[in-house]
Order: structure tokens, then sequence, then C-alpha cells
């Protein structure tokens, strides 16, 4: 970078040489440019700039400065403000020389086309980095910021230049101006001016950080300003900046033996940067984290936070981060939470960032924070493990290699012991070399290994392994919480409910076959335990515990003991007598809109409809109760419940005698030789012995598809040999249902008033016997002809009808004054 | 014929409790539709020549008809006391059982007759089998297509039998169908 320094300070000598036209020594410039445009870059706008300032310098030295100067004050004076904006916001940013109006820009226009041009091509991807992060910001701040970054471009090379060419008297003389200036400057001005300072410094950070990264700390002085808008404009600005300068790579700070050693210039220089870096980062942090205390600046400070872990997990201080963002994923506010959540859900889904470690401490941290809030927490903080992703592989691929290892060894010893009969002379030669050659293998392998960024693969299990149980740690603290609350029936009313069981439960559904079968009995006891709920074994549904699942819930434990039975556990068909029990006893608990529909019509299906094989009597007992409840609520339950049935019909024979007409059920009853409606047990309903008449009042269910449904059910008995597998399952069936809901209340309305037309037919057709072959076939207007005669007629009826209560009511009174009058005469 | 004394009575229920649980209350109180009375009878257990029979009430009543050491039995035996004074379920109470059953075991076609000879019911043979099996528990052993054949006790936890090798044994043979063949003189 010196050297290019250098270089850069020969241009200014040239121009004094040449005339002090200014176009001629942009050409010059522009040639200059054109030549060494591959590997000088933006250094060369650097250049040229302050080429032209020297330039103007000589030509006239105070006379452009004051005169820029005085046009601000007067336009700050005149409170143009509002012009300025209009033109600000017409100007787009790249126009912007030609555009703006003042003699000092037009003065610049030819370097600053340059300019724009050469960053265009430099630093088109970091702008395009800038504007899709500073979407979050004001346009039109943003507009005016980069506006103004340009035209205030001369005052920082400016002081620039003096630093570098220690040229004194004339950045005084501007420095003295300024000063002036800055005397008149409103306060808003001042603001103003840090915003258009801010987005100087990020542009010039952008476009070259390692000659500017001092100025990082300036950025950051001007976010501890006491404007809100500001502060918030720094913060944004500094993560933007942060996002793109943040190498791949931790830094370590050197230890003093490494300072003391003498190194090279451009290590010097590294580490200098490296360390400014870092420092200031670790400024800015703790700026954030004071500032997401304050309620005021909370959202800016996460969603700075949040972006910062997502973009750089890798980096130094990521504890920090990380502690900051778990802390407040089960934040009140909203949009903080969600933002949490997606900061955590990112580190998660993009392990290769970090190589896994962050999600083991944030797994941990997560664990740490569910224990000391004793399970009360938002149901995000737990939902985020959803989008853990767990090689299975892994493992495998470890194990195939080991295995091919063993098998090359036993090939090689065999070769070997082949091979050594006839080598034994020159052996120890051959030994030797072998060894030696198997050493510097091994050296090599070993620095490759160091080398190289890829991760040792147990290192990465060991990581999932921690991860995991972490993870179930949390899962089953979850679960014990639950049950435990739910034994002392206290607490249960004041705590009010299980936020986390829920996604606690999803999450073990997903993981449950990556944990050591052992666990397997506690887990499955556990889940029965929560299943039962409040009922007890005994049937007694208003126990001491108290009903605090609720159905949904208890429904979502039973599914989820389905599932992870069928995940891991499939080598052994394992009949789950316990929780059949209990969805027997829950879909008469289930109220339609107290409870989710859709958990009962998955556990529908993932029980009754995904298992293989059940007893006769179970799958008797449960195809009379889901026609019964079928009968008693909305349409897409029953759909779904008549789903089932009918699978359940299908797939056992023995069951259709259900449909049959005669109770009793024969010899096939069993020992229970009366249907109890109201048992426990599917196992000891006797529900053979019953008759499903409910599917006849089904067929005149309103809804045309549950009645065609109920129908087909019916009719299953005729069609015995015909197998066919509905396609549909009850959770379909269901979503359909209940999607069809809103469209289907004006469906039944327009049926209602179909039926309305029909009987005013048939009203029609009974008096005017005749004309009933052609009623039939009458065409609309006719129709509407009978209709408003209909109508008509109605309308004369209920006339009549009013009239002659009122002639009624006259008459009474007429008779009731009668009366009174006897009476006088009668007191007479 | 007499009723159980008390320490009999502990023994059969404990052998019952086993086998069915909870369930063993719907053994006892389960009504009987026999005899000429309106109003249903219980089932009780009897006591004849060391055999314990399920008997209705109405039916017992009318067994006091018959001389004692010409009663060859009555109701449905359940088990016998052996000499020793153990209580043995006998595959009489098969039926019983099954209705009330607490934990099964199925077997896979290939391995009924197996069971049926009066082997023991292998991990092999497994088709499907009840959760929170323990070890020691009476299970009832039924076909695929849900036909009591017999039962036993439990060797193996549920648990624990996914664990196994599949010639290890899960259900020892306590009583089988195949017996009214095999054993016909002795039952």
């Amino acid at each position: 970078m010196g050297k290019k320094k250098q270089k850069v300070v020969l241009p200014p000598e040239l121009p004094p040489d040449v005339p002090e036209d200014e176009v001629e020594v942009s050409d010059e410039d522009l040639d200059f440019v054109a030549e060494n445009i591959q590997h000088v870059g933006f250094l060369n706008t650097l250049d040229t700039q302050s080429i032209t300032r020297h330039v103007t310098r000589v030509a006239d030295v105070k006379e452009d400065a004051l005169e820029s100067l005085y046009e601000q004050r007067l336009r700050k004076k005149s409170l143009l403000k509002q012009k300025d904006d209009n033109v600000l916001e017409v100007d787009p940013v790249d126009a912007l020389p030609v555009k703006t109006p003042d003699g000092k820009i037009v003065f610049r226009t030819v370097p600053k086309a340059r300019k724009v041009a050469d960053v265009g091509e430099a630093t088109s991807d970091n702008e395009d980095n800038v504007a899709d992060e500073s979407l979050v910001r004001l346009t039109k701040a943003e507009k005016r910021a980069k506006l103004k970054k340009l035209r205030k471009e001369a005052k920082k090379q400016g002081r620039e230049v003096t630093e570098i060419e220690e040229v004194n008297e004339s950045s005084q003389a501007q420095a003295d101006v300024l000063e002036e200036v800055k005397k008149d400057l409103t306060a808003e001005e001042v603001n103003e001016s840090k915003k258009f300072r801010l987005a100087e410094i990020g542009t010039a950070l952008l476009t070259d950080p390692e000659a500017n990264i001092k100025s990082l700390s300036e950025m950051l002085q001007i976010s501890k300003s006491e404007d809100r808008a500001i502060v918030a404009l720094g913060l944004k600005s500094l993560l933007a900046v942060f996002k793109d300068i943040i190498p791949g790579y931790r830094i370590r700070l050197p230890t003093e033996k490494e300072q003391a050693m003498v190194v090279s210039k451009a290590v010097k220089k590294m580490r200098f940067y490296e360390s400014t870096l870092l420092s200031v980062y670790k400024a800015y942090l703790l700026k954030l984290i004071y500032l997401g205390e304050k309620p005021a600046f909370q959202r800016v400070a996460i969603r700075c936070i949040c972006n910062l872990l997502e973009a750089v997990p890798h980096f130094n201080f990521r504890e920090r981060l990380l502690a900051i963002v778990v802390k407040n994923i089960s934040s009140a506010d909203d949009v903080v939470r969600k933002l949490c959540r997606a900061a955590i859900k990112s580190v998660f889904t993009n392990e290769g960032k970090h190589g896994g470690e962050v999600t083991v401490e944030a797994v941990r941290s997560i664990a740490a924070l569910v224990k000391a809030h004793d399970c009360q927490l938002h149901p995000d903080s737990i939902e985020v493990f959803m989008s853990l992703v767990f090689d299975e592989d892994l493992g495998r691929a470890q194990k195939a290699t080991v295995d091919k290892r063993t098998k090359s060894k036993k090939f090689k010893k065999r070769k070997n012991q082949e091979e050594q009969p006839s080598q034994l002379p020159n052996n120890d030669k051959k030994k030797a070399r072998k060894e030696m050659i198997s050493r510097t293998q091994e050296e090599v392998d070993a620095d490759y290994k160091a080398a190289s960024f890829a991760q040792d693969i147990a290192e990465r299990r060991r990581m999932q392994t921690e991860t995991l149980s972490a993870v179930f740690e949390i899962y089953f603290r979850i679960l014990k919480h639950t049950f435990q609350t739910r034994t002392d029936a206290s607490s249960v009313a004041s705590s009010g409910g299980h936020p986390l069981l829920v996604s606690c439960l999803n999450g073990i559904g997903k993981f449950s076959h990556l944990v050591d079968l052992d666990f397997m009995a506690d887990l499955m006891s556990y889940l029965g335990k929560l299943a039962r709920g409040s009922s007890d074994v005994n049937g007694s549904p208003e126990s001491s515990l108290g009903g605090c699942l609720t159905v949904s819930e208890r429904l979502q434990c039973c599914i989820v003991a389905f599932k992870v039975m069928k995940s891991n556990l499939d080598a052994l068909n394992i009949d789950l007598q316990d929780f059949y029990a209990q969805l027997y006893q829950l879909i008469l608990e289930y109220r339609p809109g107290r409870d989710k529909g859709e958990v009962l019509a998955e556990a529908l299906k993932v029980m009754l409809c995904d298992d293989r094989q059940h007893d006769m009597q179970r799958a008797a007992a449960f195809i009379k109760r889901l026609a019964t409840f079928s009968l008693c609520f909305g349409a897409a339950e029953s759909m779904a419940a008549l789903v089932t049935l009918k699978h359940l019909l299908q797939k056992n024979v023995k069951c259709r005698n259900l449909l049959e007409n005669d109770a009793g059920g024969g010899s096939v009853s069993g020992p229970v030789a009366k249907y109890h409606p109201y048992a426990s047990d599917p196992n000891l309903s006797g529900a053979l012995a019953s008759v499903l008449w409910e599917l006849n009042l089904l067929s005149k269910h309103y809804h045309p598809s549950v009645s065609t449904m109920a129908l087909s059910i019916a009719n299953l008995c005729n069609t015995t040999n015909q197998v066919y597998h509905t396609n549909v399952s009850p959770q379909q069936a269901f979503t359909e249902l209940s999607l069809e809901k809103e469209s289907f209340t004006t469906n039944s309305n327009i049926n209602k008033s179909g039926n309305k037309r029909k009987r005013a037919n048939v009203q029609q057709a009974v008096p005017t016997v005749a004309d009933a072959d052609t009623a039939s076939q009458t065409d609309e207007v006719e129709v509407r002809k009978k209709l408003s005669e209909h109508f008509l007629l109605l309308r004369d009826i209920s006339e009549n009808g009013r009239l002659k209560s009122e002639l009624d009511r006259t008459t009474m009174s007429l008779q009731l004054y009668q009366q009174y009058k006897k009476q006088k005469k009668k007191q007479r | 014929m007499r009723p159980l004394d008390e320490k009999e009575t502990t023994q059969v229920f404990e052998k019952l409790f086993n086998f069915t649980g909870n369930n063993l209350k719907n053994i006892v109180e389960a009504p009987s539709h026999e005899g000429p009375e309106s109003d249903p009878g219980r089932y009780c257990f009897r006591l004849n020549k060391n055999r314990v029979y399920y008997v209705s009430e109405s039916l017992v009543k009318r067994a006091t008809n018959v001389k004692r050491d010409k009663l060859v039995a009555l109701g449905t035996q359940i088990g016998k006391f052996t000499k020793g004074g153990a209580f043995h379920l006998t595959i009489q109470s098969l039926n019983l059982l099954a209705a009330n059953a607490k934990h099964k075991v199925w077997l896979k076609p290939t391995a009924e007759m197996s069971f049926m000879y009066g082997n023991h019911v292998l991990k092999g043979g497994l088709g499907r089998i009840t959760e929170n099996i323990n070890t020691n528990d009476g299970v009832v052993v039924f076909s695929m297509s849900d036909m009591p054949l017999g039962f036993g006790v439990a060797v193996k936890s549920t648990q624990d039998c996914r664990k196994m090798d599949p010639n290890g044994i899960v259900v020892i043979h306590r009583a089988d169908i195949g017996e009214y063949l095999r054993m016909e003189d002795e039952l």
C-alpha cells in the first residue's frame, strides 16, 4: 500500500506544469486512469481527485471554497431545504454531477464523473450489498445521504490530502471557513451533516477497508449522538460495513512475544488493521448490547445483532451475540422474537459457516434458558429446533471406511503372507523404505488436515451428539415439568397451560429416531401418562388432577407416541393398547370449537388408518364411536370420521356385521352381550352387538358429500368382494371440507332457495293439475310468473290475516265497551 | 362342591390378576343371564375335587341337587389345585382370559403350529406384542386373526424383546388349545 501511495503522490506534480484549464487536467487524468485501470483500481480515483484539489487550490485557492460555503450558508438561512429535498428526490444517484447546479459541483464534474465510473466498475458489488442491506432504511434518507456523500467528498479528501501531503496553509484556511460555517449550522444541520458523514465513511470503507479502517471509530462516535434517528442510522450503517469487511476467519490478536518480534511492513499493517477492526467491533457490540436493553432502541439493536449473527457466526465475540439473541428469543415483542428466531434458524441451517460450534452453543444456551424460566416461555424458543439438521450418514460413512480399512488390512495381510516367502532375501531394505514412505505419508496427511478447513468427521459427530443430547434434555425437561405441574393441581391453575408442550411434542416426533432405544421406555411411559390426562384409569372424568392438558394436547401425545413407534421401533410390531383407549376416550371429549380439528384428523389417520391390523373388538368399537361422533359435529369432522370408518370397515371384514340389520351380533359379539356406549376401554364396549343405525341418519345429512359417503359405507356390505382403497386420508377430507365451509354457506342458501322454488312449484301445481305436465317443462319466464303470482297470493294472505286481526281487535274493544256500559248501568 | 376358602381365593385371584390386571373386576362382576330368574345373577368360583369352576349362581343352586361324589363338573373349569397346594390355570379358562387379557401376543402363522404342540414362543414367531409387558406377566397368545391359542408367562419385557435374537424365548408356554387333543384324558 505504501508504495502505491507514493506512486499516487507523484501525479500532483504533473498538473502545475499544465495550464490551469480543468478540462485538460481531467483529460490527462482520464488517460492515466485508462492506462492503469487494471491494477490501480479505486486508488486512482482518490488520486485524481486529490490532483484536482491541488489544481484548484493552485488556481484560485480561497475563492472557490468561500463561494461554496457562502452558498451553503445562504441556502440554510433561506430554509431552502424543501427545495433541496425535491432536487434530491428527483436526482437519481448516478446522474448527480450533471444535475446539481452548485458551482462547486460543476467545478468538479469531470473527476466526479470519472469517479462514479470507476467506482461503479470496481465496487458495484459492494454497493449492491449496501443497497440490499439498506432496504430497511428510509430510501429518502439513503438517497440524500448518497447524494451528499459525493458532494462532501471534497472536504474529506481535502483533509486527507493535507494529512498526506502536509499542505498546511490552504487546509487551514479551509478549516477556518468551515468552523465559521459550523457555528451557523442549526442542530438539524449537524444531524444532516452527520448523516452525510456516515454515508461518506461507509462508502469509503467499502471501497477500501484497509486504508480507511481508522474512520470506523469515527462512525461509532457519530452513532453515539443523542438523536435517535442518527443513532439508528449509525448502527445500521456500521452493520452494513461490518458485514462487508469482516474477514472469513477469526482474528487472533498477537501475543506480546509475537509483537516483540520484528516483522515486515505488510504484516504490521495487517496486524494494525485487524486489531483496529476488532476493537471497534467490540465497542460496537457493547453499544448494541447496551442499547438492546433500552426499549427505544431495542428493535434496531436486536435487528443489528441478529443480522450480525446470521452473517458472521464464525467471528470473534459470537458468544455475546448468541447470548443476546437467545435471551430475546422469547421476548414479548413480536418483531424482536421473530428476528431472533430467524437468526437462530439461520445459524442452525447454515452450519457450514461456523462448523457447527455455534449450533451447540445456541442449543445449550436455550437449554439453560428453558431451565431458568421453568418452561414458561414462548413456543418459538423451542420451535427453532425443528430446523436443526442431523446428518445421519456421518456415522455410517465412518463405519464404512473402517470396514474398508479392516478389509484392506486383511487383504494386505493375505497379500503379505503370499508375498513374504518369495521376498525374504531383500526384505530388510524394502521394509525400511516402506516405513519411510508411510511415515512421510502420515506427516503429509497430518499437515493437510491441519491446513484444510474440512472438519474431522469424528469432530462433527461429537458436536452432533452434544447438540442432540442438549435438545433432548430440553424435551425431557418439558415433559417432566408438564407432568409435575399436572400432579400438583394447585400450581396448574396459576401457571396456566404448557406453552412449550406442543412444539416439544413435535420435536420429539421429528427427532425420536435419533435417540438411544434405552430412552424409549421412559419416553413412552411419559407420553402415556400425559395422554391419560385428566381422566383416571378408572374412567372418572372429574379427578382431582384437573384437566390441565387440553384435548388437542393429549391427542398430540398419542400421535407422537405412534410416530415414535413407527419411526424407530418398526422391527417389533407393538400394539399400543393404552393409547387406543385414550383416543377412544378423547373422541367423546372432543369439542369442535375448542379443540383443533386438524389434530383429531391427524390422530385418526396415524392411529387408525396407518396401523396395519386391529383387534376385531377394538375396530368395531371405534367404528361405532366414530359413527356416533360424526352425527354430532360439523361436516368437516364427520367427514374425517366417516373416511376413517370406511377404511376400518374395508380392512376388517368381520366388522361388517355392524351393517347387518339385527342387533346382538351373534356369536362374534364376544363376552359382552350388550353395547356400552360409555365404556372407556374399546375392547369391553361390546360394539359388535350394536347396529350402525347412524349411517341411515347420516345419509340425510345436509352436506351432500357427507351423505354420499354415508350411503357408500352403508352399501359396502353388498359389494363385499370389491376391494378398492380410498385415497383420501381423514386429514385431507377434513381440510377440504373446512375450506369449503365458507363457500358452502352460500351454497346451502342456493339449495334452500331451490327447495323453495320446488315447493312453490308443487303448491302451484296442486291447484292447476292440468298444468302439471307443462309446469314440469316450464321455462324461466313461466316459473317467474308463477312465483310472482304465488308470492302475490302469499302477500294477500298475510294482508288478509293482518286485517282480520285488526277487525278482531276492534270487535273486542267494542265488546269491552259494551260490558263497561252494562256495568255502569248496573251500578246506577 | 364348596366355595373357596380365603387362602384359595387369594391364590386364584392372584393368578387371574396376573393375566387380566384391572379387568379382573369384569370377571367377578359380570352378570349372568342364565336360569329362570329375571334379575341377572353373578358368577362365582366353586371348588370340586381340587378343580376350580367359574359358575353362575343359578347353576350353583341347581347343582346342589346332585350328590357330591356323583358331580363330575359344573360351569367352566378354570384351573386346578395340585397335590402340593399350588393353583394352575388350565386351558379351559382361555376364553375367560382372552376376553379380559391385558397383555397379548400375536403369533405369525408359521409359529402357530409350534406353539400348539406345546413349545414356547420364540421371538422369531412374534407377529405383534402389546407394550408395557413386564417380566413374569401373564400373556394370552393369539393367532394373527385374533383367535386365542393359549397363554403363558412373559420372560422378557417388551423393551427387552427388541434386543433379543430371533431364537430367544419370549413367552413360556403354560397352556394351549392343542391340549384338548394331546391330553384329552387328563383334562
